[in-house]
């Protein structure tokens, strides 16, 4: 520091000196009196002399500005002479317009002596003067920014920015400007810019909160005057933007009839207005504001209670809605007493007495107490309209205020029609008109009203109420008046508009859609006190098979009704109770629905619906002979009722004899009924279904003559679809059902009705289960699948259930790999990934599908078992089973979820077993074998057990599996001739002829296809021998095999490959043509070439000399090979062919020319090079 | 407001695609957008070329569902198994596998913040919550029993949960059910709030207004989309259009519009001012599995896929 000071006054000494030496030096003068003037601080007589060298330098040299504005400076601040200070500033900027100090210095000066024009010249002087005078242009543009000079501010502000880019006031200033010239969205980004450089701007927050209040961007204001009231808490207009801000979002809220969080919202808006209403006080618009809130809230606030609680508590109920109602009531008293405040502080404000009138127009329709005094509250409203319309004559709002709230209808005709008169595109006036005029009935005039003001604002929702009313009337059209009024509900969820759409919605069927539910739960909480709300609520929710609440609400409805002292009490009181006793009985309450049922006969208000609703909860309750008497009281009053009620009754009445007495008690009921009652399509309905469980068709006759009465296609499928379940049981014997005969006849239907997708099913439901063989590919043509099934149907099988059943029946999967197994069912050849992709994506549609899962996994199995258990698959598949197996069944004791469960267990013990790991799949087995399933299913659960402990080297538990096998027995082909094999492998034999009598048994029972299967069992015996190098039995079996079923490729494929080995083993010219014979038969039965099968060919033609047969054959077999996949032998063999082929020069095949024999033979020699005899023809032809 | 199409790519799988979400850009590259399908691969595409970027397999069943973390750099992808795999997005290096029972895992989400990834838990009736740090269970969130059903009661299964929103404060979270209940969670505290009545069908698909933590949007079978304030318990907008069920719903970036695609093959735009239909998309020719609108970027962008095996992208102002 001392260095610098020195520094200092020795660079000062310098100057002194210089100046002696040149004393004219203007630059010279100035710089020493800039010292001393930067020094004047310390000493009081440095300015002075400061200020003479000022003087000296100026005089020396006119042009310098700098001079000029030091002595601006002194004379303004030290020796207080405003005049020279203004001069000297003035030339300072005179000489240089750049200089903001001086320019500064010159207005302030310039101001404070209130001299704004002098200063708007100087400014706009220098501004002229230079571009780069941005303090000008700042000055110059805040001036005309106060004078509301906006477009002139907008241009000079744009400029001084250039100056100041960082200047927040300028920004906002600018934002202003822009406002006012109502270009707000420049103004929002000015006000932002503002706000990004000084956070602290409360001014441009709250302008571009009320921007984007006017914008109709209320979150976004909401947000901005948050933000202002954090930096200024106390900032008022920030307080009266945010209760505004809220009270827009809390009508947005009300539009859309979220009553709830409108209130929350206005609850928040109510707490800033009072605080800041009570913290300025004589502020009028914020009273207004505040009673507006109020009000606002008075006709939002929502019931919302917990119904569970009050459907037993009537008090509480009647409680609940009080304490609601006061809650509104004190809100709108709140609001008028705000009101009345501010029309205190402002009296001339005409539109405080519209509000108030609407206010207590409100509050007399909310306070019953007010009934008393009537004349002068009923009076009150329409003098504060006239109050209002007194200041303010030509304001059309005022007169259809007066107009809707006077309750003497001439004066509101009057009143209307004035409003129009003062504007004529009154859509508003228009409805209130026609609501005038409907009120008074005059139709014809009303209906050109609303009309009118439809055409004028059709986003009014009056109208739209009214048309719906209209066609409500007329009885024609409910779906019409349906939509109507729904267009008006979602113009303003008003509650009698929703009570209202919710009526119509009965009339046309619409009650369970979404609209409806939403509507009326709304219109409950707007008018809780009035009980058709509750009851509607109840209809809704019954259609939406939500009983329990229902039956809440229907009680509630009665509390309502029972406080609400109306006129119509008792039939308002039976509709509901009968409608509470039918969700009880629905909702399986069936004590309390008696209850009811019975408290209504008390009242003798008995209908066919209590009735029904009574018989069946004594049903429920075991009553049966009470029940029945109650039937028979229903039926003796069948004959004097209207035909819908009649037909239902007569149903109903049948059903209920079946369940109670059974099937021959109804059918001889039946058949004394009245013909004429019996012919509707509801009962002939009943009427097949119990006919289809009678077996001896006592009901056929009317059923069949009732079908001619029948004429929708529906109806006709169903009773199609009835009558073929009939026959399966009519037909059947032994507890077995006629498969074949339903099939048969569903046939015949199909051809009839070939689009009906209810037939088409069961006929692949049925085929399915007929265990024919191709029945799968039956039932997967029969159904169609143009869809994912989008029904949500329970009971019956769906398209997709049958498809996937049929894809795990088939026994190919057809798994595209070549490498794990070769397509072999000539049904279905492409179907089996896809199949397993079709059962994901209706898996994945339905994934709680617990059928869609179990398929699925069968499915899996499939293909795991054909790529031979990877262990890929295997993860997967136990964990799936392992969920299904958890979840799946647990409380189900049908029996076709033990089977399920029985299946599952099987395939995770195979899984197991193929995973080498014998405990867990012993004990999986063991799972399965203890279910309660017929001793049919339970025999393969130990024949899986059989397996296992014989893998596993347990022989004698072996043992013991097959003895309980044989003990146990079981009609399914498969099993006997798995048994038999097992039995053959591992010596379990006990008695030769055990498994063979009971085959044979088993081949009694289905009658079918015994040709076919007694050929399979010959193939297995067949093999067995085979296996016990038994040739020639082997033989002889097969070829009794292929007799049986010259239809099955693989027999005669079996035959072949004997004969040939007993023609190698004992030669013979004779087999080896039977050989060819088979082979050739193979051939053409299945499609697909089969490896191996050709070269089987191949080499009996060879033996029996056929050169150009071989040659044949081998090529055959050369393709039927995956390319991957080929054998080093057949590469070999290609070599012979390519051989014969020069010796004998006949045609040239491409693939034997591509190629020379040694080439085939070096191929060979790289797939399997251990081989010495290939590499001895490779030396033989290298020579 | 529009769709405009941009592209379309014809068997961007070899299956049905299930699943779609946008992955948000990082420092190293932009957007992507995640697809997973019934030919259990995951893919990732460009936009706006829809140029394929990678494919993941490892799923042994069909991908369910996908989930983007909000930074971009981790994705999660679902299948039918309940397999869930964690994997870094730029080198496909598995973070994590999250095993739950098969039919346990439907919808998942990652919450706003990227801490916690959600998991509708399908039949086991509840959404559990996954720690993204240590990858462990932190919460399971279960809607409770109604009232009256006895806990051996199976009926439990009735509650699958098929879909999950976290609101955009990630206080709330809501997830929708196969009968139609949307159940709404206080997250920081674990505890179950209140249902939103209304659907009485699956609701597959629901997501919340990126503004109003109170809106939420939902997707039911029924065919309706609904609009709920999910604080107040109150049903306040109901949209209806879709012949078939809604499968799927996304709000757009600027929360004036959402899009949905339904099994009527179409997709649809509504303008939320309206609450009406304003667009309708059928160049599919089978159900919209997934619509999803990308979350950043500066032209606003949806995508669509769909059981056809097509991805579509469309530019939406």
């Amino acid at each position: 520091m001392e260095s610098q000071t020195h520094n200092e006054e020795q660079g000062v000494e310098h100057l002194f000196r210089r100046l002696q030496d040149f004393p004219d030096d203007a630059s010279l003068h100035f710089d020493i009196g800039l010292f001393l003037w930067e020094k004047g601080g310390e000493a009081n007589g440095s300015t002075e002399k400061a200020a003479e060298h000022f003087i000296e330098s100026a005089k020396l040299n006119p042009k310098n500005g700098e001079p000029f504005k030091y002595l601006g400076h002194y004379y303004g601040r030290i020796s207080i002479d405003t005049q020279r200070a203004l001069k000297c500033y003035q030339r300072a900027v005179a000489l240089n317009p750049d200089d903001s100090d001086s320019g500064e210095a010159l207005c302030n000066l310039l101001y404070q002596g209130g001299k704004d024009s002098l200063e708007a010249a100087v400014c706009r002087e220098a501004s002229e003067k230079s571009p780069r005078a941005f303090w000008a242009f700042r000055r110059l543009g805040f001036l005309q920014v106060h004078q509301k000079k906006w477009s002139e501010a907008v241009q000079n502000l744009q400029h001084a920015i250039r100056g100041y880019p960082t200047c927040a006031e300028l920004w906002e200033a600018l934002g202003l400007a822009y406002q006012r010239l109502g270009r707000y969205t420049a103004a929002i980004k000015s006000y932002g810019r503002a706000i990004e450089l000084d956070d602290k701007m409360v001014f441009a927050l709250v302008e571009s909160g009320n921007i984007s209040l006017t914008l109709g961007s209320f979150r976004k204001g909401v947000e901005q005057f948050r933000q202002a009231l954090e930096i200024s808490s106390q900032c008022v207009p920030a307080q009266y933007g945010l209760a505004l801000g809220l009270l827009c979002l809390a009508k947005d809220c009300m539009n859309l009839g979220a009553f709830k969080w409108g209130a929350s919202l206005l609850e928040e808006a109510s707490e800033v207005a009072r605080a800041s209403a009570y913290s300025v006080r004589n502020v009028s618009c914020i009273w207004k504001l505040y009673a507006d809130v109020q009000l606002a809230y008075a006709r939002c606030y929502p019931w919302i209670e917990e119904v569970q609680e009050l459907e037993a508590n009537k008090e509480a109920f009647s409680a609940s809605i009080i304490s609601w109602r006061r809650t509104c009531l004190s809100a709108a008293r709140l609001a008028r007493f705000s009101y009345q405040r501010a029309l205190h502080l402002c009296p001339w404000q005409a539109n405080i007495y519209a509000d108030i009138a609407v206010t207590s127009d409100l509050i007399t329709s909310l306070d019953k107490d007010y009934e008393r005094d009537l004349d002068a509250c009923r009076q009150l409203p329409e003098k504060m309209c006239v109050g209002a319309l007194l200041l303010e004559g030509d304001n059309y709002e005022f007169w259809v205020t007066l107009g809707c709230l006077s309750d003497q209808n001439a004066l509101n005709q009057h009143a209307l029609i004035r409003g129009l008169q003062l504007n004529v595109s009154l859509a508003v006036a228009w409805g209130y008109l026609g609501k005038l005029y409907s009120k008074m009935s005059k139709k014809k005039l009303a209906r050109q009203m609303f009309d009118r003001a439809r055409s004028i604002d059709p986003s009014l929702a009056l109208p739209w109420a009214s048309m719906s009313a209209d066609c409500c009337v007329r009885e024609s059209a409910p779906d019409e008046a349906f939509e109507s009024c729904s267009q008006a509900v979602q113009m303003m969820p008003l509650a009698e508009f929703q009570i209202g759409l919710t009526k119509l919605a009965m009339l046309s069927g619409h009650l369970s859609s979404t609209q409806v539910f939403g509507a009326i739960q709304q219109a409950v909480q707007r008018s809780p006190h009035y009980p058709e709300s509750h009851n509607l609520h109840g209809l809704v929710c019954e259609s939406r098979k939500d009983y329990r609440s229902a039956a809440i609400s229907y009680r509630i409805a009665l509390h309502a009704i029972s406080i609400a002292l109306l006129d119509n009490q008792n039939s308002q009181i039976k509709d509901v109770s009968i409608n509470l006793a039918r969700s009880l009985c629905k909702a399986g309450n069936a004590v309390d629905a008696i209850q009811e049922c019975e408290n209504l006969r008390k009242e003798g208000m008995l209908d066919f619906e209590v009735f029904q609703v009574y018989a069946i909860s004594l049903w429920q309750l075991g009553k049966n002979d009470l029940a029945l008497s109650i039937v028979r009281s229903l039926a003796a009053s069948v004959s004097s009722m209207e035909k819908t009620a009649m037909e239902i009754s007569v149903s109903f009445i049948f059903r209920l004899l079946y369940y109670i007495s059974g099937l021959d008690a109804v059918i001889t009921n039946i058949m004394k009924m009245p013909k004429e009652l019996i012919q509707s399509s509801k009962v002939n309905f009943v009427m097949s279904a119990i006919d289809a469980l009678d077996g001896h068709n006592r009901l056929g006759f009317l059923v069949s003559r009732n079908l001619y009465f029948l004429n929708d296609h529906d109806e006709i499928d169903r009773v199609h679809f009835l009558i073929a379940l009939g026959k399966l049981v009519k037909n059947g014997h032994d507890g077995f059902l006629a498969v074949q005969s339903g099939i048969a006849y569903l046939k015949r239907i199909l051809h009839m009705f070939p689009n009906c997708s209810l037939i088409r099913n069961l006929v692949g439901y049925l085929s399915l289960s007929g265990k024919e063989s191709n029945s799968c590919h039956l039932a997967t043509r029969c159904c169609k699948l143009d869809h994912l099934d989008l029904s949500d149907k329970e009971g019956l099988k769906s398209a997709s259930d049958i498809h996937g059943a049929a894809v795990v029946a088939c026994y190919a999967n057809g798994n595209s790999n070549p490498k794990s197994t070769f397509q072999t069912c000539t049904n279905q050849c492409s179907r089996g990934p896809a199949a397993i992709r079709y059962l994901q994506r209706y898996f994945h549609q339905k994934p709680w599908n617990h059928d869609a899962r179990y398929l699925l996994i069968l499915t899996y199995f499939q293909r795991a078992r054909e790529e031979r258990f990877p262990h890929q698959l295997c993860v997967i598949l136990n964990r799936l089973i392992c969920v299904a197996l958890s979840n799946e069944f647990c409380g189900k004791k049908e029996m076709c979820y033990e089977y399920r469960q029985f299946q599952l267990l099987l395939c995770a013990s195979e899984i197991s077993l193929q995973c080498g790991n014998h405990i867990t799949s012993i004990s999986h087995a063991q799972k399965a074998s203890v279910l309660v399933l017929p001793d049919n299913y339970l025999f393969f659960a130990h024949l899986l057990l059989c397996r296992v402990y014989a893998i596993k080297g347990d022989l004698l538990n072996c043992k013991k599996e097959y003895i309980r096998c044989l003990e146990l027995r079981t009609d399914c082909h498969i099993g006997w001739m798995s048994l038999k094999l097992m039995e053959c492998h591992y010596q379990l034999q006990i008695d030769s002829n055990v498994i063979d009598s009971n085959f044979e048994e088993c081949l009694k029972k289905g009658a079918n296809s015994w040709n076919m299967w007694i050929a399979v069992y010959n193939l297995v015996r067949g093999l067995i021998s085979f296996h016990q190098k038994d040739l020639i039995s082997a033989e002889e079996l097969m070829r009794e095999a292929c007799s049986m079923a010259g239809f099955e490729s693989c027999l005669f494929l079996c035959h072949g490959a004997i004969c040939m080995e007993l023609a190698r083993q004992y030669g013979g010219s004779m087999l080896l043509s039977w050989a060819v014979d088979s082979l050739n038969r193979f051939h053409e039965l299945l499609p697909i070439s089969l490896p191996l099968a050709s070269l089987l060919v191949a080499q009996a033609e060879g033996s029996l000399g056929a050169k150009d047969k071989w040659d044949r054959s081998i090529r055959l077999e050369w393709y039927s090979w995956p390319s991957v996949m080929r054998p080093a032998e057949l590469y070999f063999q290609m070599h012979l062919v390519v051989r014969q082929l020069k010796d004998g020069p006949n045609v040239t095949g491409r693939l034997e020319s591509s190629h020379s024999a040694w080439r085939w033979v070096i191929r060979a020699i790289h797939m399997n090079p251990s081989c010495m005899r290939y590499w001895k023809v490779l030396q033989k032809l290298m020579q | 407001m529009k769709l405009a199409g941009i592209k379309s790519v014809e068997n961007a799988h070899d299956d049905s695609i299930w699943a779609a979400t946008w992955l948000p850009s990082t420092a190293s590259r932009p957007p992507l957008l995640l697809t997973g399908s019934l030919d259990e691969t995951v893919r990732m595409w460009r936009s706006d070329d829809l140029v394929l970027e990678r494919t993941n397999t490892g799923h042994c069943l069909g991908v369910a569902s996908v989930a983007a973390h909000p930074l971009g750099s981790i994705a999660a992808s679902s299948s039918l198994d309940s397999f869930v795999r964690v994997f870094d997005v730029d080198s496909n290096a598995t973070i994590a596998t999250l095993e739950a029972p098969p039919s346990e895992v439907w919808q998942m989400r990652f919450d706003p913040k990227g801490a916690v990834l959600a998991v509708a838990g399908g039949g086991s009736a509840s959404v559990k919550l996954w720690d993204t740090n240590t990858w462990e269970l932190v919460a399971t969130l279960s809607i409770p029993r109604p009232e009256g059903s006895k806990p051996t009661d199976k009926s439990g299964s009735k509650k699958f949960v098929l879909s999950v929103a976290w609101s955009p404060d990630g206080k709330r979270l809501a997830c929708g059910s196969m009968d139609g209940t949307i159940s709404v969670f206080d997250v920081q505290r674990g505890k179950f709030l209140h249902h939103l009545e209304g659907h009485y069908m699956p609701v597959r698909s629901l997501v919340y207004s990126p503004y109003d933590p109170r809106l939420l949007f939902t997707a039911s079978d029924d065919t309706n989309v609904h609009m709920y304030d999910a604080e107040g318990k109150a049903l306040v907008g109901n949209m209806s259009g879709h012949a078939s069920w809604v499968l799927c719903v996304d709000v757009s970036p600027d929360g004036a519009a959402i899009a949905t695609g339904s099994s009527d093959k179409t997709v649809r735009l509504w303008d939320l001012a309206m609450r009406a239909s304003v667009q309708t998309m059928s160049n599919h020719t089978d159900q919209v599995w997934g619509v999803a609108f990308r979350p950043d970027g500066r032209g606003g962008r949806l995508a669509s896929v769909s059981d056809d095996k097509s991805v579509s992208l469309y530019d939406y102002s």
